[in-house]
């Protein structure tokens, strides 16, 4: 098709998107403005595209028309030609350079029309930056693409992260900032830009666009779990489960993102879900989990956790469903204890440990008893269990009242 | 003051426009502290408590709080700040001059301290006295009136100097050349004290000394006169030591005080020292005629000269100014003052008491006019002091004086002639009112003009002077600033080091260490030209003038500088001589912040301690304090870098030789600095420097480098391998064998070899140190083996992946990097029996199964055992937690043992594990059958965790002074 193409004609489509571009940043069309920056999604081949390979000094056409943007439309025209070219790394390039150009015109907008550009800006950086990484790991290359991508995004997280209008448009790069951080495991760089998000006085959270505040939820809550301390689960559970109330229901993809990091730290709390809700979002690889839970089948537990290991190493859930280990222990006590009292009133409360250790050796887990001692010892310091252990007789006595006390949201 | 080197040239503007803010600033603040010390005066008639307050304030350069707890070494910083606090400014400028100091000399600091403290104690109890007679002459004036009984009193007479003593009673309105003259000699005099009494001094000795002095002025009067000549030879080491505290001083430089530019300056600060002379000497002359306690001026006499002289200054007299100059060694009188009190008290108090003499010091001051205050206590002091130094220096003096000094004396004398005339040039030049401006500013310009070597230079220094004077008056800084300390101006054409202006007296032996350091490593960004440059665009060329300028030589010779030659020449001998004297050269420095500590002017007055310790804590964080801190580290790469000052230096052929042949391989990067620009690391060449060792021998010391390698002394691939062959069949200890290896990986490192070896040395290197708990060693070979695998070199990975995977879940405790250290396993990986071992620990630790825990360190392949020991103990105080929380009524406590991995059998481990029971708080008890049983009620709420017994302060206990010896012998 391109080899169709005139000159004239290319000129003229050229011309055309340069003036509609001009047009819409003089009418300060921020919608228009975005969509006319959005070019990684554009398919390989547009008019637009077919004219910039036909006409290769784009270049000096779009710097002699419009001078006021010759730092801008150049490397605009270059990054939208090198990508439908598909040599991504040069798009990123030429797209950075436009970017920066980009966010100097729009740091001196005082009012936050560009909004939606600047947005579309940062979206755009770091999706190519995606593409031209992938490219250089092909090509055997140092993939530092997203890293730069993630060094401009901050420029522009500062550009807006100020008091003023334009304050509302820095959760969405807060949100992008997040996604590269969290694709380039430098997870420790969000730090930085929580804290200038959550101690701003002068702007209320609740202010940001409910979209950006699902997503910032979402990953301090992945955050949460991330975290040394467990007890931070509670913080995560509160964010994720922000996360899921408000993230659009109709998002069905988001809403399993969600729930795949809040199910765990569920569990953790003890709160299981329904089987319905694992099917429904496809979160299946928990659904033997929640079983052993259920049953007190340790068995179980660990065959889940060794099918599924290098997945929930990966995102990052191995360490809090591992600790779920002590609760299916204390089910186990709990059924076995459960099972004595219809047996043996009388003895209810005294549980042998030699019991315990056949009961697990029926699960096919060889423990020796000083083993199992301590585990049950474990779950008295714990508060999993109330009662104490006899060490001289070899029996784990349970108290009278309320031997298996509810979680209530605290993790173990 | 010397560290400032490069940077004091062009420190000198900028130095004098921060002055003037944060000087004032520092004043009205000061004022307070003084209240404050004085209280603390009243209340500790011995020197305990003044001292805390004092020593805190240094210490923590940021907050201004006391602490009670402060160590010797604080009580030196109190020495300065105490001086410092009868200025306003000064004082500021004391806390963090003693802060700077007190970080870069830690071993020597205690020396240079003591004295100091020495000082403070003996200014402390002549303070008490003196306070009274400080009151008595509210205004400056007043206290000469006061001072003159004194002085009569004292054995002035035999101290000597009638000009001084006229002066003093003047009130120091006499011409300034008289002075100027008289009183070179003095400060020559004083200096030697000074440096020899506070910084050589084993402060010690001259304590005892000074007591005696105190005792007999009469019998210390001759002394001085003695020691006069002595003490003139030590110039040259007061001002070695000078140069040392520069680099101190250099963060104090760069804090805003007037002294800061005297540190930035540090080579000019003691130029303008010299100038002082002819001011210090009348100050002397003071101390001497009003010295009535003779014993605090031994220990003391620099810093009691520069304080009369500030009070002098007060007045207004232009003379008087001349003195403020030296006002930074004004707050040393303070010391002098009360020294003669410590004496008598503390014999046997040591630094501590020395701390709070010096806060009580101030505290008289303050209440007074401070300079009256000042005075009085000077006058007590001074003369006793003078006879100590004589003796100590005497020892001293010879080595250094012989050498060099001789020539500088000869020098000195012509020095002062000169001064006098330009004195002259200088009023009309600047066509100010001459009479208006200070004596010690005159002094200033003459020595300026008294380096420039044509008329052309003249007429630049001129202009540059006028501007540096105006800017003064504009400031305010007019009066207040000591010119004495003020770097002097670079010359346009030499430029030479001005930093190392110290040089005007001190001549290259003390510039020596001081001026080369400013050399730096290379690889040091750029250096402090923005801020010579903001002084003269000529100060640029500091940056090659490492050389010091030899004002003498300046002035008497007129030339002499080459720039190129500098850097080398001037290095060797000095070299040696700083290396002789480096103990002293720091203590000298000490002394020297001190002074600087002073130079604030008269203009204190009454003002909030809070506002002062707001301000000290602001220059804690201000840029220029962040400079210090810059320098400071600087300087310890320095000082590793010049073979004299490092311990080895004696030992170390290889270092000495590296030195001098380095050169040609860094001609590229020493050349780069010469043009006054660095090389960034990144548009290095390194190709180019990558080396090829040449050297064959087999046992090598680490040293780290700092500087490019010198191929004869790095070894090849094949010399490697039996160096480390040689380490593994070593039967010495782990801090050789770690030193060995550290210089095996050094030489892969530079010769860029990455391969099989590499790994294997960081393999065995790693092994040990897990073997020795070294774990700071373990992680660098840990994190370079990840490396050196992931690239493709084989070696032991399972192994290694197993150690990192304890290390993270064990020591790190970070839940993020666990994760991707497990994520990263590969199902190989996961089958091997170490890796193994290592999950299995995990899943044990995070379930807090302390049996399983303990089962599998018995059995622990490879070194894992030496990883889980350092969790033993946590894991067993938190197993005792759970047993005492869940198990009742009792658990025995053979159970105990058994379980917590106590390794011995039998009786042994029984008693083992009682003895670590009692440790923890466990309560024990004997049942029926005789068995020894853990009450686990009782435990519950007792146990503890004991204090690690091996603690030390810094963290890592394998840092502890035996093993430091144990690695540099």
């Amino acid at each position: 098709m391109a080899a169709y193409l005139s000159m004239g004609e290319a000129h003229r489509r050229i011309a055309d998107y340069l003036s509609r571009l001009d047009d819409a940043i003089s009418q300060s069309d921020g919608a228009d403005l975005a969509s006319l920056l959005a070019i990684s999604s554009a398919p390989a081949s547009t008019p637009l595209s077919d004219a910039l390979a036909a006409f290769p000094d784009f270049g000096r056409l779009a710097a002699d028309r419009f001078p006021h943007l010759s730092d801008f439309l150049p490397s605009l025209l270059r990054a939208i030609h090198s990508h439908s070219l598909r040599r991504f790394g040069d798009a990123y390039s030429s797209f950075e350079k436009a970017a920066s150009a980009f966010l100097q015109e729009f740091r001196n907008w005082e009012t936050p029309w560009a909004m939606e550009a600047m947005h579309m800006v940062a979206l755009e950086i770091r999706l190519l930056a995606e593409k031209a990484d992938r490219e250089l790991v092909m090509s055997g290359k140092n993939p530092d693409k997203l890293q730069a991508a993630g060094s401009f995004l901050m420029k522009v997280f500062g550009a807006l992260a100020v008091k003023g209008p334009k304050r509302v448009g820095a959760l969405y790069v807060t949100c992008q900032l997040f996604k590269i951080y969290f694709r380039l495991g430098t997870v420790n760089l969000c730090r930085s830009v929580i804290r200038s998000i959550e101690t701003a006085r002068n702007f209320d959270f609740e202010d940001f666009p409910v979209k950006d505040k699902v997503t910032y939820m979402y990953y301090t809550g992945r955050l949460e779990v991330f975290n040394e301390n467990f007890s931070c689960l509670n913080q995560a559970d509160q964010k994720l489960t922000y996360a899921l109330m408000h993230c659009n229901p109709q998002s069905e993809s988001n809403l399993r993102k969600i729930l795949k990091f809040l199910i765990p730290v569920k569990l953790s709390i003890g709160v299981l879900p329904r089987r319905t809700l694992l099917e429904k979002y496809n979160l299946l690889e928990y659904a033997d989990i929640v079983t052993s839970l259920r049953r007190g089948d340790l068995r179980l537990l660990k065959q889940a956790l060794d099918r599924h290991e290098d997945q929930l190493l990966k995102c990052g859930v191995y360490l809090v469903l591992e600790k779920l280990e002590l609760q299916v222990y204390r089910r186990l006590v709990k059924k076995i204890h459960i099972i004595q009292r219809e047996k043996e009133p009388s003895k209810a409360h005294q549980i042998k440990l030699e019991v315990l250790v056949k009961t697990l050796q029926w699960l096919g887990i060889t423990m020796d008893v000083d083993e199992v001692e301590c585990i049950m010892a474990c779950l008295i310091y714990k508060n999993l269990i109330k009662g104490y252990f006899a060490h001289k007789s070899k029996v784990l006595v349970l108290s009278k009242q309320d031997p298996f006390p509810k979680l209530n949201g605290k993790p173990v | 003051m010397a560290s400032h080197g490069a940077a004091p040239a062009a420190g000198s503007d900028a130095a004098r426009v921060e002055v003037s803010g944060t000087g004032q600033t520092n004043q009205p603040a000061y004022p307070p502290l003084v209240s404050g010390d004085h209280s603390w005066s009243s209340t500790t008639g011995a020197a305990a408590a003044g001292s805390w307050n004092y020593p805190v304030a240094n210490q923590s350069q940021d907050a201004v709080y006391y602490d009670p707890q402060r160590d010797v070494s604080v009580s030196g910083d109190n020495q300065n700040v105490a001086s410092s606090a009868p200025p306003a400014v000064q004082s500021t400028m004391g806390l963090t001059n003693a802060s700077h100091s007190h970080v870069p000399y830690s071993s020597s600091l205690q020396h240079g301290y003591n004295p100091a403290e020495y000082a403070n104690y003996y200014y402390n109890y002549p303070q008490a006295t003196n306070s009274c007679s400080v009151q008595q002459g509210g205004a400056n004036q007043h206290s000469g009136a006061a001072y003159q009984p004194l002085t009569s009193f004292q054995n002035s007479g035999s101290y000597v100097d009638p000009a001084s003593n006229t002066y003093y009673n003047a009130g120091g309105h006499q011409t300034a050349p008289g002075y100027a003259t008289t009183n070179y000699y003095y400060q020559t005099d004083t200096r030697n004290d000074g440096s020899s009494a506070n910084n050589y001094a084993q402060s010690y000795q001259n304590y005892p000394s000074s007591d005696t002095n105190a005792a007999q002025s009469s019998s210390t009067v001759p002394a001085n006169s003695f020691s006069y000549q002595q003490q003139y030879n030590q110039w040259p080491y007061y001002y070695n030591h000078s140069v040392p505290t520069p680099a101190g001083n250099p963060v104090a430089g760069s804090s805003n005080i007037d002294n800061t530019v005297v540190n930035t300056t540090s080579g000019y600060s003691y130029p303008s020292m010299e100038p002082p002379p002819p001011g210090t000497t009348p100050w002397k002359s003071n101390s001497g005629a009003s010295v009535v306690p003779p014993v605090q001026a031994p220990s003391v006499p620099e810093p009691q000269n520069q304080y009369v002289q500030q009070a002098q200054v007060t007045p207004g007299f232009q003379n008087q100014y001349a003195y403020q100059a030296p006002g930074v060694p004004v707050s040393q009188n303070y010391y002098a003052s009360q020294a003669p009190a410590y004496p008598q008290n503390n014999m046997n108090v040591n630094q501590v008491p020395l701390n709070n003499h010096g806060d009580q010091q101030k505290s008289p001051n303050m209440q007074g006019s401070l300079t009256t205050g000042i005075y009085s206590s000077e006058n007590k002091t001074q003369i006793p002091t003078i006879p100590r130094i004589a003796p100590g220096f005497s020892m001293v003096i010879p080595k250094s004086e012989k050498k060099i000094l001789g020539a500088d004396l000869a020098k000195k004398p012509a020095y002062v002639s000169v001064s006098v005339p330009k004195n002259d040039d200088k009023a009309v030049q600047n066509g100010s009112d001459a009479r208006s401006l200070p004596f010690s500013l005159r002094n200033y310009a003459m020595r300026n003009l008294s380096r420039c070597k044509d008329e052309a230079q003249r007429a630049a220094c001129q202009t540059m002077i006028q501007q540096i004077t105006s800017k003064a008056i504009s400031n305010g800084t007019l009066l207040t600033k000591n010119w004495d300390t003020e770097p002097l101006i670079p010359l346009p054409e030499n430029l030479l080091t001005m930093t190392e202006t110290s040089a005007n007296n001190s001549s290259s032996l003390p510039t020596s260490s001081t001026p080369k350091r400013r050399l730096k490593s290379r690889w040091e960004p750029v250096p402090e030209e923005k801020v010579t440059e903001k002084v003269e665009p000529l100060a640029k060329a500091l940056m090659n003038g490492y050389v010091h300028n030899n004002l003498k030589a300046q002035n008497t010779m007129g030339n002499s500088w080459n720039l190129g030659k500098s850097l080398q020449s001037p290095h060797a001998p000095s070299s040696k001589i700083s290396h002789r004297l480096s103990k002293k050269q720091k203590m000298g420095s000490y002394s020297s912040v001190v002074q600087n500590g002073n130079t604030s002017s008269d203009s204190d007055k009454e003002k909030d301690l809070t506002k002062y310790y707001a301000n000290a804590s602001a220059v804690a964080n201000s840029p220029e304090e962040k400079k210090r801190r810059e320098h400071r580290s600087k300087r310890f790469e320095k000082s590793k870098d010049s073979p004299s000052k490092s311990r080895n230096s004696a030992v170390n052929k290889d270092a000495m030789a590296r030195i001098h042949t380095r050169r040609p391989i860094s001609a590229l990067v020493t050349g780069s600095y010469k043009d006054g620009s660095s090389l960034a690391v990144e548009d290095m060449d390194w190709d180019a420097l990558t080396v090829k060792g040449t050297c064959q021998e087999i046992e090598k010391r680490y040293l780290r480098l700092t500087s490019a390698p010198d191929p004869s002394t790095v070894r090849p691939e094949h010399v490697l391998e039996k160096a480390l062959s040689m380490v593994e069949t070593s039967q010495k200890n782990y801090l050789y064998k770690c030193d060995q290896l550290k210089s095996i990986r050094q030489d892969l490192t530079v010769q860029r070899i990455q391969n099989e070896l590499t790994v294997k040395v960081y393999e065995t290197h790693a092994r040990l140190a897990l073997q020795a708990g070294d774990l700071p060693e373990f992680n660098q070979c840990q994190s370079q083996l990840k490396r050196l695998y992931r690239e493709g070199n084989n070696g032991c990975y399972f192994e290694f992946s197993a150690y990192n995977l304890l290390c993270v879940m064990l020591h790190s405790n970070n839940k993020r990097d666990l994760l991707s250290s497990m994520a990263s396993l590969s199902k190989e990986a996961k089958q091997d029996g170490a890796v193994k071992h290592a999950l299995a620990v995990h899943a044990a630790v995070s379930s807090g199964n302390y049996v399983i825990f303990f089962k599998l360190y018995k059995q622990g392949p490879n070194l894992n055992s030496c990883l889980m020991d350092l969790y033993v103990e946590r894991m067993r105080f938190e197993a005792i937690k759970c047993m005492s929380r869940s198990y009742r009524p009792t658990v025995p406590v053979g159970y105990v043992a058994q379980v917590l991995g106590f390794l011995l059998d039998g009786e042994d481990r029984l008693e083992e594990c009682e003895i670590w029971l009692k440790a923890h708080g466990a309560v024990l008890s004997v049942d029926n059958s005789g068995e020894l049983q853990i009450d686990t009620k009782a435990s519950s709420s007792t146990l503890f965790m004991p204090e690690p017994e091996n603690a030390v302060a810094h963290g890592d206990a394998s840092l502890a002074v035996n093993d430091f010896f144990a690695r540099t012998l």
